[in-house]
């Protein structure tokens, strides 16, 4: 084994492995919305999870009700409420785990 | 027999010669009335009631704080970009930004049509342009966009300053 191809394979290891250590919140969002039947554009959907999650920063969204009726607009025709809610419920817990505690608020 | 055969030998060229005129003159005609269409679309560039800026928007009775909450609501993605846009934008900029789309709205109709007109014309005309070319991306570049905030406008605030902090 020359001393470049025991340099290179190891480098090449940790590049390989590495990879699916640090995935990317917003395909770890898509991947959990594809199991509850919402598809779309994945960038699409990022954006409005960070932008809910902003609205509840800034109060523009009141409670997380309001946040619903907002994602329920930007779902593709024909989503449910049910969908609505886990979308809002997956974008929380990926974007802004600080808010999730006001879900349970709205379930009491 | 011979002098004969010259003799058509001759009327054929001469009628191709005749025709190669013809084509080059046709040619030249073709390029002629190209080039004044093209002067003509370049001198009479001018504005419509939906161009450069919508007609929703020459002629909504809502402030630009109504449109930009609008806009927050319905086009989200899109609020998102512009207010990054002007969030990366100098104190100076955002307030020339604000005095000049409030100056935009507290025009009429005819004043609007009229300030949609000198931007179309004028390249040189909206000087904020310099500062910032998509100022006022949110509010006209988009008719669609124009269609679905006017639509709803009026619903919100007149005067919450709030919507230009994002």
């Amino acid at each position: 084994m020359s001393w470049l191809t025991r340099l290179v394979v190891p480098a090449l290891a940790a590049v390989l492995l590495a990879a699916p250590a640090a995935a990317d919140p917003d395909t770890d969002f898509t991947n959990e919305l594809h199991t509850y039947g919402v598809y779309g554009q994945k960038d699409y959907n990022a954006w409005i999870g960070k932008i809910t999650c902003k609205r509840l920063d800034r109060r523009v969204d009141k409670d997380v009700y309001a946040s619903a009726t907002f994602v329920h607009g930007h779902l593709a025709h024909g989503a449910t409420t049910e969908q609505a809610w886990q979308f809002l419920t997956a974008a929380l817990r990926t974007y802004c785990p600080q808010h999730l505690g006001r879900l349970d608020v709205a379930a009491r | 027999m011979w002098r004969h055969g010259s003799g058509g030998m001759q009327t054929v060229t001469r009628k191709m010669t005749s025709m190669r005129r013809t084509g080059v003159l046709v040619a030249l005609l073709a390029v002629l009335i190209a080039v004044a269409v093209a002067i003509a679309a370049v001198t009479f560039a001018d504005a419509t009631d939906d161009y450069p800026i919508p007609r929703h928007m020459l002629r909504t009775t809502c402030t630009a704080e109504q449109i930009l909450a609008a806009a927050r609501d319905v086009e989200p993605v899109y609020y998102e970009r512009y207010m990054t846009d002007y969030n990366n934008k100098s104190p100076e900029v955002q307030r020339a930004v604000q005095d000049r789309i409030h100056w935009f709205y507290s025009m009429d109709y005819a004043g609007r049509r009229a300030y949609s007109e000198r931007t179309a014309t004028d390249a040189f005309y909206e000087q904020l342009a310099w500062n910032w070319p998509n100022w006022a991306k949110v509010f006209f570049n988009n008719k669609g966009l124009a269609a679905r905030t006017t639509e709803i406008c009026g619903q919100y605030p007149r005067e919450d300053a709030f919507v230009w902090v994002w």
